[in-house]
């Protein structure tokens, strides 16, 4: 296994982590909730695509955007039904982390009694690969990584020329100013965690096309788009973001051929020592 | 009678475990998300010790106890200069850092994932010997808790939690104050993991998980911040309700899914309506 | 005039936020067993030479000395130990403990707070606590707190809390009390009291009190000297009488307070 084929697997993984990771540092960013329960929206995208498109044999697009609904509503959901109450009612943002806990384990647990712990793939064929030189791709791999650089592309506009996205980048900046100067900040809600569970969701529908999803899936890839969030901080969200996940993606790559046992390990060895030394990131 | 034995057995140890977590979360304000991982040292430790060098059970558990005093300070120091939140995502990560740990450099006897074997004393062999044992332990570990926050440096320790740039300003150090009770803390969650494993005579890295430290925080959440009552209440009731739910006709592939999702309600429940649990004395502002 | 290498003494200290420069050689002294009252206009800076002397800050040039030896370098948890303790303008009580323990957790030296005597039978812990809730109990009477003794300190009212956290720094033992506005937000049927606290801490017990302070009367009831800090300096200082009817003192500072 050359250092470049484990490079380009490394990239693979990055597509993955960076479509999580955006959505988590939206929602810390602009409302300083530490969403753990993201990684159950991921999970959800993924296994409402495969009971759809392999278990009920709807289309592929179809089962897909379906899908990406899914996990886009439960995301809403979670912050109408848990979050706010919890805020309402005095909790501060630590209560709402341990409520992001606890629902975190129902949806595991659903999912868990759902499939008995068998990894579900989606996908019924085989993936076409490409041999470039000394390295093999899987024409997934590319169309992941494209639709990754559209999707950021286009939440730049988003950012950058609609007026919610401008209203985001408030929230961003400053969350409290941004409800004094009459931003909508409920309506805003609402749309950073639609957006950010829909990429979510997108995720899941491709890791469940690509090598299966289980109930595990989803803490352990939302905790490595933690370590990419950290390490990419939250001043240049974007930017941050992408080059946190490109490093994790390539860290856990290599971890996992050469050190298979102790990936977890390394990254969480990792947040803990981003966490100490530099909790703003690389650019914040 | 066996199997209520035993799960007596498992109250009494998840009873101490829910001390040392009130201990720090309840009365010093400390977000300890990562207990788990002394929890995973006391066992290995007493463990260990016990099927390889024949060090009797009991000499054992003292040294679980020490190790996992030892641990959690070490782990704890670098931890100090990070704010609350930060804090508690740091101590989160040790779970998984452990784990690996257990998982990777843990002793483990040949052709199995962990331990067994462990030769235990007449008092720790028989089912009714042990609960009485494992019984006396728990008294006096709540004696010691209840000792401990009544007393001055327990004052101390509330005025840590509530105003630490305070307690400096009248002359004592808050940092110390954390580092004594979480070292406390650890000492007893290392004796439980000790405990634990004479209980179910076989232990895994499996055992301490996030999982593990997720279940410390229900048990304390339900029971009661800063409550000695609350952290005997909270672990009793679940595990009495839980171990009702074999009763009730469940599949036993379903029951591990089916107590996990009522935790998460659980935590989810505590977190909008009841913050302080059921006799706790301290309500979570944060 | 008490030699300086007594008490407290604050030799040429200035201080800058930013760009802003607070004051720039400020020199007093605040010898034992006499109040002395430092007044002058929001914002001169009279809290930041509390927290410079406690260590919150660091100055930007000059010295703090107590009792000869310099203070540099002091750690906020080491003030008290050295002698110096402070109360804060916005109390900053310990919310969820009770009044009697607020008092009780300032009190130094505690055997009970130590582990190692908490577990050792004969140590004297329980007959030491007995003494201290009783003194923490006179504490709190002297104040006509003792009936809220045993109410989270957060319940009490503004004026009580205030109340409670000179009470704090009684406790403490401190020789060297720095007062930020402890009669502001008290009830008016109380301010005596304080004040009789103030002097009772000066003459009988031989403390020296720094006090920072807007209301006038107060000074004049207790202060032994006065110096008034304003415009980046140190404007007047000297006996209560001299200070407060010193020409530009009342142009500059009292002035406006009179005619408002």
């Amino acid at each position: 296994m050359n250092t470049l084929q484990v490079l380009a697997i490394g990239l693979g993984l990055a597509g993955y982590y960076a479509l999580v990771a955006v959505g988590f540092a939206l929602i810390f960013a602009t409302l300083r909730i530490f969403h753990i329960a993201h990684g159950t929206v991921f999970i959800t995208g993924g296994y409402a695509f495969f009971l759809l498109h392999r278990v009920q044999g709807f289309g592929l697009i179809l089962s897909g955007l379906l899908a990406i609904a899914a996990a886009a509503l439960l995301g809403l959901a979670i912050d109408k039904a848990v979050y706010l109450p919890v805020l309402r009612r005095g909790g501060g943002l630590f209560s709402v982390f341990i409520a992001s806990l606890g629902v975190s384990l129902i949806v595991e647990a659903g999912f868990l009694a759902y499939t008995k712990g068998v990894v579900s793939v989606a996908r019924t064929d085989m993936l076409d690969i490409l041999n470039a030189g000394p390295v093999a791709v899987r024409t997934l791999d590319l169309a992941v990584l494209a639709i990754v650089a559209v999707l950021y592309g286009l939440l730049y506009l988003w950012l950058h020329r609609t007026k919610v996205g401008l209203e985001v980048r408030g929230l961003t900046d400053n969350g409290s100013l941004a409800a004094v100067v009459g931003v909508n900040v409920d309506r805003t809600r609402t749309h950073i965690f639609l957006l950010a569970s829909a990429l979510a969701g997108i995720a899941g529908v491709l890791t469940a096309y690509d090598m299966g999803i289980n109930p595990d899936s989803g803490s352990r890839t939302l905790f490595v788009a933690v370590v990419a969030v950290i390490l990419g901080g939250l001043r240049n969200l974007l930017l941050g973001t992408l080059i946190g996940s490109v490093a994790l993606g390539i860290l856990t790559a290599y971890a996992g051929f050469f050190f298979p046992e102790w990936v977890t390990f390394g990254v969480f060895v990792t947040m803990i020592l981003l966490i100490l030394v530099r909790p703003q990131g690389l650019f914040g | 009678m066996e199997h209520l034995l035993y799960i007596g057995s498992l109250m009494c140890v998840w009873i101490i475990v829910s001390l040392a977590v009130n201990l720090v979360i309840g009365y010093a304000g400390m977000m300890a998300m990562g207990h788990a991982a002394y929890l995973g040292v006391g066992a290995y430790t007493a463990a260990s010790l016990n099927i390889f060098l024949g060090v009797d059970y009991f000499s054992a558990m003292v040294i679980a106890a020490l190790s996992g005093a030892v641990v959690a300070v070490l782990t704890l120091l670098p931890l100090l200069r990070l704010s609350g939140f930060y804090f508690a995502l740091a101590t989160l990560g040790l779970n998984f850092v452990f784990f690996d740990l257990f998982h990777n450099l843990a002793p483990r006897v040949e052709g199995s994932e962990g331990l067994h074997g462990l030769k235990l004393p007449a008092l720790l062999t028989t089912a009714d010997t042990r609960f009485m044992t494992t019984l006396v332990i728990t008294a006096a570990c709540i004696l010691v808790a209840t000792h401990l926050v009544g007393s001055p440096f327990g004052r101390l320790l509330r005025a840590t939690r509530d105003r630490p740039e305070a307690v400096s300003a009248v002359g004592k150090n808050p940092t110390t104050c954390q580092v004594v009770v979480w070292g406390v803390s650890g000492a007893l969650t290392g004796l439980a993991g000790a405990l634990y494993a004479a209980t179910l005579f076989y232990i895994d890295p499996t055992l301490f998980t996030l999982n593990a430290s997720i279940l410390m925080l229900v048990f304390v959440g339900v029971g009661g911040l800063a409550s000695i009552a609350g952290s005997i209440l909270g672990p009793v009731l679940l595990i009495a309700f839980t171990e009702s739910l074999r009763f009730i006709g469940l599949p036993s592939q379903l029951l591990g899914p089916v107590q996990q999702g009522l935790y998460g309600a659980l935590l989810i429940g505590l977190m909008i309506f009841r913050r302080q649990g059921l006799v706790g004395k301290h309500d979570f502002h944060e | 005039m008490t030699s300086t290498s007594n008490g407290l003494y604050l030799d040429g200290l200035a201080m800058r936020f930013g760009g802003v420069q607070v004051f720039d050689n400020v020199t007093m002294h605040i010898p034992p067993a006499q109040v002395t009252a430092c007044i002058g206009p929001n914002g001169a800076g009279k809290t930041t030479l509390i927290n410079i002397v406690c260590g919150v800050f660091k100055a930007h040039s000059g010295r703090v000395n107590l009792d000869g030896e310099s203070l540099a370098g002091i750690r906020s948890h080491q003030t008290v130990r050295r002698g110096i303790a402070r109360t804060f303008q916005d109390v900053r009580i310990f919310p969820y403990l009770s009044a009697l323990e607020n008092v009780l957790v300032a009190m130094p030296n505690q055997r009970g707070e130590k582990l190692r005597h908490l577990f050792r039978p004969g140590s004297g812990v329980s007959a030491e606590a007995r003494r201290h809730r009783d003194e923490a109990g006179a504490l709190l009477d002297t104040m006509a707190l003792g009936g809220a003794a045993d109410r989270p300190a957060c319940e009490l009212p503004f004026g009580q809390q205030k109340l409670l956290s000179l009470l704090r720094v009684v406790a403490t033992g401190a020789r060297i009390l720095l007062l930020d506005e402890p009669a502001s937000g008290v009830e008016t049927e109380m301010i005596a009291r304080v004040t009789a606290l103030i002097s009772r801490l000066a003459r009988m017990e031989g403390r020296a009190a720094l006090l920072v302070e807007h209301n006038v009367e107060v000074v004049r009831e207790v202060a032994d000297q006065v110096v008034v800090l304003q415009g980046g300096g140190i404007l007047a200082s000297g006996s209560c009488e001299q200070v407060l009817r010193d020409e530009r003192v009342i142009t500059e500072y009292l002035g406006r307070i009179y005619d408002a």
